[in-house]
């Protein structure tokens, strides 16, 4: 009696493989190992885990193509050709409680007042966040009142690489002159109300977990701006010769934080960038002291303001005028003399 | 500080090492394939999946080995697909996003892009649906691909990024439609396949003028091929809602397009997916929205549509919604007299053919 227990088969689930005990495979079944061999993770009816077989030492492994989340309960179901069915159930230990440790980092623009016709809002957090229904956590209040549906929400949403930084668009379609939404729905943004930004604790983060507190970002809204920016009004601060000041602009207007980044450069010096004042102030920081001479600021017309308006181009033109421009990369230029 | 921009720049070929093949009579190497997501899907020529990765920054042409044409009474219905590929992969529905859906017209298989995962660290995972419902996984271990690259070093930026919100393949030229989470602009790209070594994948800028006095260079959302009175065009949705026709012989690499509003169909109107479809004799247009529900659209005499000129008209082609199907996420052409959806609430999708309404 003894002995045949000791030979009857087993599921054991050992380092993320589940192996049959007790039971020497020899060739494959016509229909394959998953015809006498699968592992269900999930309830109802469900199709089997993917994963891979193979024969170690004689035992049947099979190993998931994944490695189950925390949490899972797991059926493997094994039948034999030649003995009884066997069937063994196995909880993968759920994962420990998570401390709600992230948070909204900045929101950008960062200035108290943006133009009626705001295009673009970046929110950044601490550390990465889930993708996937994000829209349900971010809230606009007009004068303490909900706005409805003041954001362009995309299904495909606009994470940077890293999951930490969101983008969200007002809808343009509530901004853009002439459309049938703006007379439907109105502007988000209104000149002269106040409104508050809230991304709710619900939101999750990468982990899982949700956000440490909930974020709120009050502004005042002001007329619309439809007016490209225009370097020749930037003021420039030029280090001397032979220092390794830092080149200063200031603009009239806040630009977007994240173009700012990368749309300005200085010809054939590096450097660090750093975005100051609210987005009025772009620092460049240079690797080297600055040899005596005449360089160039490059501007890319891609550069925006808070309300999409590009360098030479507002965010809705006239289609009266001739649209004759081809497609290239596109610069501006501000010559730079240092002495 | 680098120039790392944006759109227009060139594309590079990305393949493996030799051993060449003539699939499809295309020469598609054979090896792994590395993704970093999987998005966007379209199907090619003969058995040709194109999918859009947007994290990797390219588009991967996949010869997935799918020529045998279906019966002709094929259909699929897949209850609670989400939870059920979940499953397959050793986790939770919350844990997993569906990307997209393409039917193979061939075999009438399909395709779906799934996230494992939905934190920076999501595994893509392609997965195949055969007329019965089986699903398997499309292996990416060695696999006759072609890829082609959007950005000169896509990873180096981390936080400048374009989502492909749109593939299709139309005549020899993949167009790509994507959003850029910095600029606000319209990048409809097109790039002929077979890729090309150093072929251009570069962006054409389409303005939909007749619209009112005022335009912006709003991107393209979604967009679908269609024939009006023997010229190919595209009728593409706008993020701000605008359907505009564009001749697909003006989309050439580099160009400035301007094309035509012919219909605008209001606020929250978010288009996903399009399909055209021909029906007792008359055209039509089917399109997802997730707001709206999914919206049928006369497509006969396109071309006889005046352009929208006046800033409060509404009208333009007439569309009804179908009640029908609601919650629907994404759509796709399954044959002349169906379509497939994927669809659902309450976190729970089904993947199923309909009759086109």
């Amino acid at each position: 009696m003894l002995a045949a227990l000791l030979l009857l088969a087993a599921i054991q689930w050992d380092g993320g493989v589940f192996r049959i005990s007790g039971w020497e495979a020899a060739t494959e079944p016509p229909a394959g190992w998953s015809s006498i061999f699968s592992v269900y993770a999930g309830p109802g009816n469900v199709p089997p885990l993917l994963g891979t077989y193979s024969l170690e030492s004689s035992s049947l492994v099979f190993r998931p193509r994944f490695p189950l989340s925390p949490g899972m309960h797991v059926h493997a179901v094994f039948q034999p050709p030649d003995g009884p069915r066997v069937e063994s159930t196995f909880d993968i230990p759920a994962a420990v409680p998570l401390a709600a440790t992230t948070r909204v980092s900045q929101v950008y623009p960062s200035a108290g007042v943006l133009p009626a016709n705001a295009l673009k809002l970046y929110v950044y957090f601490s550390a990465p966040m889930r993708k996937g229904g994000s829209w349900k956590h971010l809230h606009l209040l007009r004068d303490g009142v909900p706005v409805e549906y003041p954001f362009l929400e995309l299904d495909q949403e606009l994470w940077d690489r890293d999951q930490r930084r969101f983008t969200v668009l007002f809808d343009p379609g509530r901004i853009k002159r002439g459309l049938a939404s703006l007379a439907e729905a109105g502007p988000a943004l209104e000149e002269g109300h106040n409104y508050t930004l809230v991304i709710d604790r619900n939101w999750k983060d990468g982990r899982g977990a949700m956000l440490a507190e909930e974020f709120r970002k009050e502004f005042r809204v002001a007329a619309a701006d439809r007016t490209p920016p225009d370097p020749k009004k930037w003021r420039l601060t030029v280090p001397r010769a032979g220092s390794a000041a830092d080149l200063v602009i200031r603009f009239p207007k806040p630009l977007d934080y994240a173009l700012l980044q990368h749309e300005i450069e200085v010809s054939a010096v590096t450097g660090k960038v750093s975005v100051e004042r609210d987005e009025t102030q772009w620092r460049f920081t240079p690797d080297h002291p600055w040899p005596a001479g005449t360089y160039t600021i490059v501007i890319r017309t891609t550069l925006e303001d808070l309300a999409g308006n590009h360098i030479n181009r507002p965010f809705d033109v006239d289609t009266f005028d001739p649209i004759t421009r081809t497609v290239a990369t596109e610069t501006v230029t501000l010559p730079l003399r240092i002495r | 500080m680098s120039f790392s921009n944006s759109f227009f720049r060139l594309a590079t070929i990305t393949c493996c090492v030799a051993a060449l093949s003539l699939a499809a009579g295309i020469n598609m190497p054979s090896g792994k394939v590395e993704l970093k997501s999987a998005g966007a899907l379209a199907m090619g020529p003969d058995g040709i999946l194109f999918v859009g990765d947007s994290v990797g920054g390219a588009i991967v042409a996949l010869d997935v080995d799918d020529r045998t044409p279906s019966k002709s009474d094929a259909s699929l219905e897949i209850k609670g697909i989400n939870e059920k590929i979940a499953a397959m992969l050793g986790t939770a529905a919350d844990q997993i996003l569906i990307q997209d859906v393409v039917v193979n017209p061939i075999s009438k298989n399909v395709y779906i892009a799934v996230s494992r995962g939905r934190g920076a660290d999501a595994i893509p995972v392609l997965l195949r649906a055969a007329p019965g419902g089986k699903l398997t996984e499309v292996s990416l271990a060695s696999i006759k691909h072609m890829s082609v690259a959007l950005l000169d070093q896509p990873q180096q930026d981390r936080q400048r990024m374009e989502t492909i919100t749109q593939l299709k393949y139309v005549d020899g030229k993949v167009l790509i439609a994507g959003l850029s989470n910095e600029e606000f602009s319209s990048s409809l790209r097109s790039i002929p396949f077979p890729f090309q070594t150093a072929s251009k994948g570069t962006g054409i800028e389409i303005w939909h003028g007749s619209h009112g006095r005022f335009e912006t260079q709003a991107p393209v959302r979604t967009f679908v091929p269609y024939e009006i009175k023997g010229e190919k065009a595209i009728l593409a949705a706008y993020t701000c809602t605008p359907l505009v026709r564009i001749p697909v012989s003006e989309l050439k690499a580099g160009n400035k397009v301007k094309g035509t509003t012919i219909a605008e169909l209001g606020n929250r109107n978010k288009p996903i997916d399009m399909i055209v479809y021909a029906k007792g004799g008359k055209h039509y247009i089917l399109m997802a929205n997730s707001s709206r529900g999914v919206m049928k659209l006369t497509a006969d005499n396109l071309e006889t549509y005046q352009p929208i000129t006046k800033q409060t008209e509404t009208t333009g082609v007439p569309y009804e919604t179908i009640a029908s199907l609601k919650g629907v996420q994404h759509l796709d052409k399954y044959d002349d007299a169906t379509a497939l959806v994927l669809m659902g609430d309450a976190g729970s999708l089904d993947l199923r053919t309909v009759p086109l309404p």
